[in-house]
């Protein structure tokens, strides 16, 4: 689909204040209703939640936490979603960009992993876009949704540097 | 002898300098030390000018009663010191008592002509009370004292002005400039201010030739071009010399392209009359200020047909794409027309239809494709659309479409909670309202809103506790809202405690509102000094105009209309002020609801009564702080605003002796700032009728009449007028018979009886709902055996009328249920379920079941006068919402 040339996107922090919005974009976005606990600690994340506003509107978002698993520290991305009707348009991009972003300028990230329903296949692919690749299976991962399996989906960070770089080119 | 006696040795007037020198530092405590070591020494202990000090200090630091002795006592040592009087003046000023502040600064200077800071405080008091005689006197007093001072000649120049007299301001501003050398320096603003106000005398004075020659031979300093430019080019309009005149204007578009007055005086200068001629002007224009809004919107107002249809074409396109929530509203005038508003409604559709087919406005369109934004703009339009044609229904789909489409923008919420409101369901409209704010709890906008949607259906807790959230910590938000004159906010609250019974808490909330209006009158004394000191001259004087005026603004105009109308409602139902907490409310709501609800209000009331404690008891921490505070921040104005800060009570309101002489107290404004507004003169006659004031409700009638004959109110007193007089005739005087005689046939055309009066009235307004329902009254009144025919009128649907909206359809229903013709609960079952098919949200006409949560039909509601003085009157509320 061709790109529209003069929309404005950017981002934008998630806040005591518009967490509502948060919310109401991951009620749609998402299979999973998630716990008020979960948007509290959200406040929390600093960068590592994010709002992504379209043409001033928020249509997208992504929330992040950093898990430490013996002596790796990897990124875990919790929620990352755009609302239906502006996909397609960069939106995944940007919010999967800053991600990257923060991984990067951390420099001990060992890698970025997530979650994903076995048959969210246009999910699959947004993410094989950017080199994750399945590396696991998790039956029952979901407890109210069918399939309740879920792939677990990782993109390796300590490569060598020449990978990197032609990874930025793809994300550009 | 006395003066003698008064006189101090040279030692003790040393000390009384310093006594003065502390006061004026704002020392007070040294001042006060120092007054007693003259006070202490028995010689002097009855030292007038002493006293006088000694009390003005004890004044300064909050010791009222202590200050007035000490004063008096001072002043009756010593009557012949200008020090006591003038002193004695300040306390008076202090107090807001300015009459008694005016003698007390005369009588000082009797014993002291020639005293400046007297005569300076003398002449603000003046023309703050707007005594300008006195004041042009006092001026002149000062310009002889200190004639090197320019304030002086200015002063005396705006006292001329202030009394219409031009010439001789103009005599005064032009002595004194050629006193002035004209400035070395440029820019000289004060310089330039003063051209200025000499060009508006000029003005003013009619002299429009003299006054461009005046500013042409000055014009190279003056540094404001604006005021420059659009004064020339005025005066060169009125002069009819259009060719220099548009230059001036084409100019003036040049620096601000969106002010449309430059456009209009642009057009006159053109001559321009046909629409052809006006669109190629737009068109010109537009080439050259291709970013200015106005180009684009003028247009759209005079166009028509096919070429209308082109223009909002290119019109909303752009802004459709880029997303531009304020689109709607900034075309809602052309609603008027409604060839306009189908041709938008088609527009629009196609554009819905096209996006959703091949994402572009027009498929042939050669620009790329529109953002996945553009539907849901197009969406929020269409629903904004029909709700203005009153096709709820298909509004509130259109919104549903969009909120499903992009569940995060806060404005469709908003849209959605206005259509629930316009819809005529106020609770839905105050829940949605309340998702809106939640989803951005930074808006202070959202917030007032929801603010005043919780009001609209009486959720009065809730809706101060969401006012709350953005008013001053540790204050009670009521208390900040008051001090920050939040107007909106207190007519609103003030409806809803009268919609719930409260009525004396309503009262204070309307008291309050009236006295910010004198605060506002009591701001202007900053100004007094500060413009002729700075030479603001020309704002100055559109200052103190409008002060004159402050009452006429329609915030002051709702709240006394509100106020007048529940000081009648009180005189007519005195039992009403015994039911403070709404018992009455709760009676009916009784018969309306489930136990949970009135279970609910109970705990509400707990609730109320236990805020209220906590607000009295955090107010008198606050003034507890404040006396702490006193002597530390000691500004004699900052202690006598706090001082002077009415309390107002609801139980001493309620209990008034008379609440039409308190009607009237508030009508008084509205008759001398608001008389083209028919609604001041038919309160008026409301008031006047419940005193059997016959020539006053003749005058009143009178005042009505000229300003609209037809009005349906008007029409009820009229007949309501005759008859009374059929009734109390013989027992009036003489001479108001002539008068009356005098006046009636040109209020009953020619002297027609109620009866002809009303036919004709039926006759000349068959096809509107308002004054049928007036004609209605007045038919039944008179024979009471009409009364199927009466119900017959009011209770027509048809669509022929033009005004059948929700707000005259429940103004209907509010006047069958009112008893005014009876029990008409059949009438009414019948009536409010057509209605309920015609308006089907609105929450007046659901039926019972559905209706159970309401929280409407209360005793009495802003708007809700008793029958045949005024159900045909609008109420306030309602017609916010038309």
């Amino acid at each position: 689909m061709p790109r529209i040339v003069d929309a404005r996107m950017e981002l934008g922090d998630v806040t005591v204040h518009n967490l509502k919005q948060l919310k109401k974009l991951n009620a749609v976005i998402l299979p999973v209703a998630y716990s008020d606990k979960f948007y509290t600690d959200v406040l929390e994340l600093g960068n590592l939640a994010k709002l992504a506003y379209y043409n001033d509107v928020v249509v997208g978002g992504v929330c992040c936490r950093i898990d430490h698993e013996g002596d790796k520290r990897k990124l875990y991305i919790m929620t990352l979603g755009c609302l239906a009707a502006y996909r397609r348009h960069g939106v995944g991009t940007m919010l999967f960009n800053h991600v990257m972003k923060i991984a990067k300028e951390d420099g001990n990230i060992d890698c970025i992993f997530l979650h994903v329903q076995v048959s969210n296949d246009e999910a699959i692919t947004f993410y094989k876009k950017f080199g994750f690749e399945i590396v696991g299976k998790k039956e029952n991962y979901y407890k109210r949704i069918d399939p309740p399996d879920a792939f677990i989906l990782q993109k390796e960070m300590k490569t060598s540097n020449g990978s990197e770089e032609s990874e930025q080119n793809t994300s550009k | 002898m006395a003066a003698n006696s008064q006189k101090l040795p040279q030692k003790e007037s040393g000390i009384f300098k310093k006594v003065v020198r502390s006061y004026e530092c704002k020392q007070y405590k040294n001042g006060l030390k120092f007054a007693k070591q003259i006070l202490s020494n028995p010689k002097h202990s009855d030292h007038g000018e002493t006293l006088a000090m000694k009390g003005l200090i004890l004044n300064c630091i909050g010791k009222k009663d202590d200050a007035y002795d000490c004063v008096r006592r001072g002043l009756k040592n010593d009557l012949t010191s200008h020090v006591c009087w003038h002193v004695y003046g300040l306390l008076q000023r202090s107090d807001k008592k300015y009459d008694e502040a005016i003698k007390a600064y005369r009588n000082a200077l009797k014993h002291d002509k020639e005293n400046v800071q007297i005569l300076r405080d003398l002449s603000l008091l003046q023309v703050q009370m707007r005594d300008m005689d006195g004041f042009c006197d006092t001026r002149y007093q000062l310009l002889k004292v200190r004639p090197a001072q320019r304030s002086s000649w200015v002063g005396y120049a705006l006292a001329y002005h202030m009394n219409n007299d031009f010439e001789m301001a103009l005599k005064v501003m032009g002595e004194y400039r050629k006193t002035q050398a004209p400035p070395q320096k440029l820019p000289d603003y004060e310089f330039s201010e003063m051209i200025l106000y000499e060009v508006q005398l000029l003005m003013e004075s009619g002299a429009y030739k003299d006054a461009l020659k005046f500013l042409e031979d000055f014009r190279h300093y003056v540094s404001d071009m604006l005021a420059y430019a659009e004064i020339k080019g005025d005066i060169l309009l009125r002069d009819k010399r259009f060719e220099e005149a548009e230059l001036i204007f084409h100019d003036l578009i040049h620096r601000n392209p969106e002010n449309l007055m430059y456009y209009q005086k642009l057009e006159e200068c053109l001559n321009i009359t046909s629409d052809e001629n006006r669109m190629e002007l737009y068109r010109v224009l537009k080439e050259e200020f291709p970013r200015s809004h106005v180009c684009r919107k003028v247009p759209l107002g005079f166009l028509k047909g096919p070429a209308f249809r082109d223009m909002i074409d290119q019109y909303l396109r752009p802004p459709l794409h880029k997303g531009v929530p304020s689109l709607w509203i900034g075309l809602k005038a052309l609603y008027e027309n409604k060839e306009k508003a189908q041709v938008i409604e088609e527009l629009v559709l196609l554009y819905e239809k096209n996006l959703q087919s091949c994402n572009k406005f027009h498929p042939e369109d050669p620009d790329p494709m529109e953002p996945p934004s553009a539907i849901l703009w197009v969406w929020f339009f269409l629903a904004q659309h029909f709700d203005r044609c009153g096709d709820h229904r298909r509004a509130l789909e259109y919104i549903d479409k969009s909120i499903d489409h992009t569940p995060t923008h806060i404005e469709l919420y908003m849209l959605k909670s206005k259509i629930y409101k316009h819809a005529g369901d106020l609770e839905e409209a105050a829940l949605w309202m309340d998702e809106a704010r939640s989803m951005d709890t930074a808006d202070r906008f959202v917030n007032c809103k929801c603010v005043k949607y919780l009001l609209r259906v009486n959720k009065i807790d809730r809706a101060i506790e969401t006012a709350g959230l953005f008013t001053r910590e540790g204050m009670p938000p009521l208390q900040t809202m008051d001090d920050m004159q939040c107007m909106w906010f207190q007519k609103e609250l003030a409806r809803a405690y009268w919609r719930s019974g409260q009525y004396g808490e309503a009262l204070v909330k309307y008291h309050e509102i009236d006295k910010h209006f004198d605060d506002i009158i009591e701001d202007q004394f900053d100004f007094h000094t500060y413009c002729m000191r700075k030479m603001t001259l020309r704002p100055y004087v559109g200052v103190l105009r409008l002060e004159d005026r402050i009452r006429g603004h329609r915030f002051y105009f709702d709240s006394a209309h509100d106020i007048i109308e529940l000081y009648l409602y009180l005189y007519d139902n005195p039992d009403a002020k015994r039911a403070k907490d709404a018992p009455i409310a709760e009676e009916i709501e009784q018969d309306l609801s489930h136990l949970s609800e009135s279970e609910r209000r109970k705990i509400k009331r707990k609730q109320r009564k236990a805020l209220a404690k906590a607000k009295e008891k955090a107010a008198e921490q606050e003034k507890e702080k404040e006396k702490e505070n006193k002597p530390r921040h000691d500004d004699d104005r900052k202690a006598a605003t706090d001082e002077n800060k009415i309390k107002f009570n609801p139980k001493e309101l309620l209990n008034v002796e008379d609440p039409l002489n308190e009607a009237n107290k508030f009508l008084k404004p509205l008759q001398s700032m608001c008389t083209g507004n028919i609604r001041t003169h038919l309160l008026a006659y409301a008031i006047h009728s419940r005193r059997r004031k016959y020539l006053l409700m003749l005058q009143s009638l009178k005042r009505a009449f000229s300003c609209d004959p037809e009005n349906p109110t008007l029409h009820c007193y009229i007949v309501d007028y005759v008859l009374t007089l059929e009734k109390e005739r013989p027992e009036l005087p003489d001479p108001v018979h002539t008068v009356i005689d005098d006046c009636i046939p040109r209020l009953t055309d020619g002297g027609k009886s109620p009866d002809e009066l009303n036919q004709s009235f039926i006759a000349k307004h068959s096809n509107s709902l308002e004054h049928l329902v007036a004609a209605a009254q007045v038919l039944y009144k008179l024979h009471p055996d009409y009364r199927t025919k009466a119900i017959a009128m009011v209770t027509n649907l048809s669509d022929s009328l033009i005004d059948r909206s929700l707000r005259t359809c429940r103004n209907v229903h509010k006047f069958l249920s009112s008893g005014f013709l009876g029990d008409c609960s059949d009438e009414l079952a019948s009536y409010s379920s057509q209605c309920h098919a015609l308006f089907p949200f609105a929450s007046s006409f659901k039926p019972p079941v559905e209706a159970g949560k309401e929280l409407e039909s209360s005793p009495a509601s802003p708007g809700d006068a008793p029958p045949c003085v005024g159900v045909a009157g609008r109420s306030p509320a309602a017609q916010k919402e038309s």
